[in-house]
């Protein structure tokens, strides 16, 4: 296997549960471990009631929202858009495979819209404490005072002028995912932020 | 700073967006068929009126979804804001 | 002359903590809780500077945001100075150095001074006029006038303080901490809206805070015990945040408001450290409530400009909040009741006020009668004529007023002073107001710009809404309050009000004086000096706009935006031209409403943060190997490596060399990548590019190039057809994000029939492209189960791979013209990956080249880069790339316009080669290229676009673009440099294996 390398820090960290952990006055911030994420795409009816018979989940259809099971979680990105990532990180490779595959074959294939594997476009950082919000309207526009207490709730914005979907996983917490070639430049901003929190 | 009601995704700030330029401006079926003169009336030819002016936007930093957008461009007011496709709400 | 003129009972200054400070060298002390212009004033210090123009002495006027004279410098060492601070905003802290502006060699000797005399020389738009002519004299005056031109000094390092941003949403802002404000917040803030009070002072309360007069009370109490109790019962609002030392600078459209918070100005040196300085707050509210206050307007007289004249509310501020008496025999200058108040106040501390002259006919309001009773002196219908003193006010001259008020009559009295404190009424703050947008009306009854419509949801109240009453504040900001948040708040019901009225109003602009109005100095902008005189003369010389006459005497155009001048410029204009004053209109009030600092405007966009940055999967190792990077986009790309100090021009001649001779690697992860899935994606493809897609199979690339609807060259790049509806689109690095959203504008528009779905990939793949006649050897290493046969694996195709059990794809495309193959795989692998072809290269020197190198290799082959050698204005037959249109096609992006009448002309600049006459000679890119150099003017025909030194060709090659020059080839052209013309010959853009034999060597 080659080695897996993380975009936010020079560690080889295979078999390390999350890197960076970084304490600041009620704020961490860390790394999630790579995750399966596929983006799908599709209009029909018999396109959501394929992925929801695959997946055994049902896609969100009302904007800024996510639905979720014991393994996946899918965040509405747009009316024809989601994003689809595992809950938490089995064998690598193999599981994540078949289920991509699986899609693929019934989605794509069959001509009933997209599945694209994009579990290294986006880098997952998963951000929890009680002064988060205070970090991230350090750089963000957009108005968390409902996002902040409803569960599940998802915003495509921009944080420190970077693209940026936010996942409340949690009261208090959330996971953030970044493209990957901007993830060390938003890691190093939001870590020198934290400082003024 | 505008803020501008996503038809998908709700009230956001104007930074999450682009503007895209007059709307209801419909790419020639058969542009083949236009003289030079036709087809530079849909290539070049915009309004940019002082008034009410009906634009195309993107969400291009949210659901990247492109929309129409009813514009008092005297004083920025937005009067309405409607998906592709969608008659315009207001004359 | 005793220097302490602080009185002892003081509530809001703590006079047990004494700091010391610095002014103009001198050290002085005040206390905690002072500004430097109270702690100076204590200190009996009112020349604080010299005006811009004629160096007069000036003091401090004022104790607020519209302080005009009061400029200093701040900080000792001037690298880091700051300038143009107002001292009655600075607040005093251990440690603070501070010095006058615009004097040299110092404030109480200032040779600039001299312009006071030759003043009747300088009038209005001075350096205009005299300046103009001869006109080749410029480059002389020049010198002279930008060496005393501005004010202060900048610093010359980076500011090292630290500045933040910060969002903020809210459903109701308050701006201002004054009685109405507090009422208005503490409504919201009771009816659960979430709300934020702000107030650039370090308190709130405003003016009511230190009211304590017989002639204010509310029920029963003195009004400021009453605002006291009331401040004390805003801490318990959880959803109200109160911020103070918080100035709102920008009122924008759509309740978008930006806000300065002042976090460690008014620490001490040694608590500055590490701390943010000052943050910008971006509010987003939902409704706001403007209680701005009003602020008090001067008189304008001859002389009006001498240090210890100072605003009458400012006097009453300075005794009342910081116990400081701004002289000991003070007299007041009015129109109005407000001075009485001043009057009162010192009377009460003890101050001797020797007169209270006021323009107005004998009134009597409750206030006044109290003046009187405590037998202050009231000099009834009567003007100041004149003042004395040069640095410092030492007595005042006045006289009755005629009965029409146009001159003065009778006696002169000359009454000693060392205060001088005026009063012309007041102006309602409405620039935030007219900042978003809001449209003013006038009132006649006394003379003021009051808030009329509005688009925005939003209020003004109190004296910034034109009430100067404090029952009438109380009263109408509660009913307006009420009816603009829909609420019903009774906590100000019924309350027992004792408010004195003004009775009687009275106003004259400019006020008359025994002496000839052209022999005296009425000031109106104070900072900028200009009088009353050069805004009479810029009438006669004819301005009849108020922006123009604004221009043209700088009145209102200095760092105080005219805060105190610009309502009696306006009054005078009006008088003098014969208008009403509502008719004239008033000059537009823009953010910030205060200066900025630069730090805070920025934030912490500095320094690495000055802009994004991507990074490729392998950037480390670029990082490892001492690469030279060069910014592509956001995009950091590996630009050359540098080996044993190389320079750029051999490090590149090398790497260049390598990839020809056995092997180059090249980092292409950041070529954007788009996934496109679907049925109908080879139709979209057909209408996206000018080629033809229909019959492209499985497993094979191809090159396209894609135009705008104007027919000209957008971007170009490989497309790969991975399976029957599924391919995988490669963009220029820059075009990217842009080509994305073009063909989603494309997909949800105008074609929203077809069924494709675009997603970008581009970060998901690291991307290494190995070339070189040995890359086929170094790819079967490093994946040996391929078959890498000409016959299984040729030119254009793809095919999909393991490496260590993680899925690749591998295309055979090549941007160098040499055999060559690219690994897309997963990022987190790719730098792994990177390694193993590096390691698997080693044998056969693989050299890892930068950006520059490719550009070379692909220039020897006439490869176009596409934002290079195009600029949005090039078609694909300028190019000579017809072969890539389709004929067959009926439509694609762009096609109409590649037969417009201005696109066939035959005479458009085309793309061709270039060769220099001497190999050794390269060409400067963006060189311009000419036919003949004789001729003048001289005919510019087209420009280079691209130029190198071939190492494989061992001479200079250049692409360039050319008037009709696909007919020049073969012709010799001419490109003019600084020291000399090199000649040129037009060639074909291949300059290299012109037959492609390489690509399968």
């Amino acid at each position: 296997m080659p080695n897996w390398n993380s975009a936010i820090k020079k560690i080889d960290i295979n078999n390390v549960a999350s890197v960076n952990v970084k304490h600041h006055s009620e704020l961490f911030i860390s790394e999630v471990e790579p995750i399966m994420k596929l983006n799908v795409r599709g209009k029909s009816r018999d396109f959501l009631s394929m992925i929801g018979k695959i997946l055994n989940i049902i896609l969100p259809t009302e904007a800024n929202t996510s639905t979720t099971n014991e393994h996946i979680t899918a965040l509405w990105l747009s009316p024809d858009e989601w994003l689809l990532f595992k809950n938490n990180v089995t064998n690598r490779g193999t599981e994540e495979t078949i289920i991509e595959e699986n899609l693929y074959k019934n989605i794509s294939q069959k001509k009933l819209g997209s599945v694209t594997n994009v579990s290294d476009q986006f880098v997952m950082i998963n951000i929890q404490g009680q002064n988060l919000y205070e970090l991230l309207s350090s750089g963000c526009p957009f108005n968390f005072n409902d996002f902040k207490n409803k569960k599940g709730a998802v915003s495509q914005t921009l944080l420190n002028h970077t693209d940026v979907i936010i996942y409340n996983e949690e009261i208090n917490k959330i996971n953030l995912f970044v493209r990957r070639s901007f993830s060390a430049h938003l890691w190093s901003w939001m870590n020198d932020s934290a400082r003024f929190i | 700073m505008f803020l501008i009601n996503c038809p998908y995704c709700g009230e956001r700030d104007q930074s999450e967006f682009s503007a895209g330029g007059e709307a209801h401006i419909v790419r020639p079926k058969q542009p083949t068929e236009l003289s030079d003169n036709q087809w530079a009336e849909f290539l070049f030819m915009r309004k940019n009126i002082k008034g009410v002016q009906f634009e195309r936007w993107n969400h291009s930093h949210g659901c990247r979804k492109w929309f129409n957008m009813v514009r008092d461009t005297s004083n920025d007011k937005i009067h309405a804001v409607y998906k592709m496709g969608e008659k315009p709400p207001i004359k | 002359m005793s220097k302490n003129l602080r009185i002892t009972n003081n509530r809001f200054i703590d006079q047990t903590s004494k700091i010391s400070f610095k002014f103009d060298g001198k050290t002085l002390y005040g206390f905690k809780g002072d500004t430097l212009a109270s702690a100076l004033l204590a200190n009996n210090i009112h020349l604080v500077g010299r005006s811009f123009k004629y160096h007069r002495p000036r003091g401090i006027m004022t104790c607020g945001s519209e302080e005009p004279n009061a400029i200093v410098q701040l900080g000792k060492d001037p690298s880091m100075t700051e300038p143009n601070t107002r001292a009655t905003e600075i607040e005093l802290y251990e440690g603070l150095e501070a010095s006058s502006q615009n004097c040299w060699p110092s404030v109480n000797f200032d040779i600039g001074a001299i312009n006071n005399f030759f003043s009747p020389l300088i009038p209005a738009a001075f350096y205009y006029k005299t300046f103009m002519w001869p006109a080749n004299f410029w480059k002389l005056y020049e010198y002279f006038i930008r060496k005393s031109a501005g004010l202060g000094k900048s610093p010359s390092q980076p500011d090292k303080d630290i500045y933040d941003h910060r969002y903020l949403h809210c459903d109701v802002l308050v701006v201002g901490g004054g009685i109405s404000g507090i009422m208005a917040a503490k409504t919201a803030a009771k009816n659960n809206l979430n709300t934020v009070l702000m107030d650039d002072k370090n308190t709130l309360g405003g003016t009511t805070l230190f009211q304590q007069n017989e002639c204010f009370k509310i029920n029963n109490s003195y009004s400021n015990e009453w605002i006291k109790k009331e401040i004390k019962t805003l801490n318990s609002f959880k959803n109200l945040t109160i911020k103070t030392r918080t100035s709102l600078a920008a009122y924008h459209s759509y309740n978008y408001l930006l806000a300065r918070e002042n976090l460690t100005d008014h620490l001490d040196l040694n608590e500055k450290k590490d701390k943010i300085r000052q943050r910008l707050w971006k509010i987003r509210a939902k409704k706001v409530i403007i209680a701005t206050g009003a602020m008090e307007r001067p008189l304008i007289f001859n002389n009006n400009d001498r240090p210890g004249i100072i605003l009458s509310s400012s006097i009453k501020k300075y005794i009342d909040y910081y116990g400081v008496k701004c002289g000991k025999k003070i007299s007041l200058f009015t129109n109005n009741d407000s001075a009485y108040e001043t009057a009162i106040s010192l009377n009460n501390s003890g101050v001797s006020v020797n007169s209270v002259v006021d323009i107005r006919d004998k009134t009597n309001s409750l206030i006044v009668k109290q003046a009187e009773k405590l037998g202050i002196k009231i000099h009834w219908k009567s003007s100041v004529v004149n003042t004395n003193g040069y640095k410092k006010i030492n007595s005042i001259e006045i006289m009755k007023l005629s009965d029409d008020n146009t001159a003065t009559v009778g006696k002169k009295i000359i009454e000693e002073c060392d205060c001088l404190g005026i009063s012309g009424g007041w102006t309602p703050r409405v620039h935030l107001f007219t900042q978003s947008g809001g449209k003013l009306k006038f009132r006649d009854e006394d003379n003021v710009f009051l808030p009329d419509k509005s688009e925005l949801d939003q209020i003004s109240i109190g004296s910034c809404n034109g009430d100067f009453e404090l029952d009438e504040v109380i009263k109408n900001s509660v009913k307006l309050t009420n009816n603009f948040l829909k609420v019903n708040n009774n906590d100000y019901e019924n309350l027992e009000i004792i408010s004195s009225k003004e009775i009687d109003k009275k106003n004259i602009w400019l006020l008359p004086s025994d002496i000839p109005l052209g022999k005296t100095k009425p000031f109106l902008d104070f900072q900028n000096d200009s009088t009353a005189n050069d805004v009479k003369l810029a009438l006669r010389e004819g301005f009849k706009s108020i922006e123009h006459v604004k221009r043209y005497t700088t009145t209102g155009m200095a760092t105080d935006q005219g805060k105190l001048s610009n309502m009696h410029a306006l009054g005078i204009i009006a008088e003098t031209a014969g208008v009403k004053m509502g008719e004239l209109g008033t000059t537009t009030f823009r953010p910030p409403y205060t200066p900025l600092t630069f730090g805070v405007i920025v934030g912490r966009n500095v320094g690495e943060f000055f802009d994004i940055t991507r990074k490729t999967p392998m950037h480390d190792w670029h990082v490892d190997k001492k690469a030279e990077f060069e910014n592509v986009g956001q995009w950091k790309r590996a630009w050359y490596y540098p080996i044993d100090n190389e320079n750029m021009h051999e490090a590149v001649q090398r790497e260049s060399k390598a990839a020809r001779d056995s092997a180059g690697i090249l980092d292409a992860s950041t070529l954007g990548k788009i996934d496109i899935q679907g049925s109908d994606v080879s139709e979209f493809l057909n209408r996206v590019y000018t080629n033809a897609w229909s019959k492209l199979e499985i497993g094979k690339c191809r090159y396209g190039l894609m135009l705008n609807e104007d027919g000209m060259v957008y971007d170009d790049g490989v497309t790969t057809r991975l399976s029957e509806n599924h391919y995988l689109m490669t963009t220029t690095t820059g075009g990217a994000a842009n080509v994305l959203s073009k063909l989603e504008d494309y997909l949800q528009t105008e074609w929203p029939e077809l069924d494709v779905y675009l997603t970008s990939v581009t970060d998901h793949y690291g991307t290494v492209s190995i070339c070189g006649p040995n890359s086929k050897k170094i790819l079967s290493k490093v994946i040996p189960d391929l078959d890498l046969s000409d016959k299984e694996f040729p030119h254009m195709s793809f095919k999909n791979a393991l490496i260590d059990n993680i899925k690749c794809r591998v295309m055979r495309i090549s941007f160098t013209g040499e055999l060559s193959y690219e690994i897309n795989i997963q990022s987190s692998y790719a730098k792994s990956v990177w390694e193993k072809c590096f390691d698997a290269g080693k044998k056969f020197n693989i050299t890892p080249y930068g950006t520059e190198t490719m550009h070379l290799l692909r220039a020897e082959k006439g490869f176009i880069i596409a934002g290079q050698d195009t600029d949005g204005t090039m078609t694909p037959v300028d190019l000579q790339m017809d072969w890539i249109i389709s004929k067959k096609k009926y439509d694609f992006i762009g096609k109409r316009s590649l037969y417009r009448s201005d696109t066939i002309r035959e005479d458009r600049k085309q793309l061709v080669g270039l060769l220099t006459e001497d190999p050794n000679e390269i060409l400067e890119e963006g060189a311009q290229i000419v036919g003949k150099t004789n001729k003048q003017p001289t005919e510019m025909l087209g420009h280079v676009t691209s130029s190198y030194f071939s190492p494989n060709l061992n001479k200079s090659i250049a692409l360039a673009v050319i008037r009709n020059g696909k007919k020049l080839k073969g012709q010799k052209m001419f490109v003019p440099m600084k020291n000399k013309t090199i000649s040129v010959t037009i060639t074909d853009t291949v300059f290299l294996d012109k037959e492609n034999k390489r690509l399968n060597a």
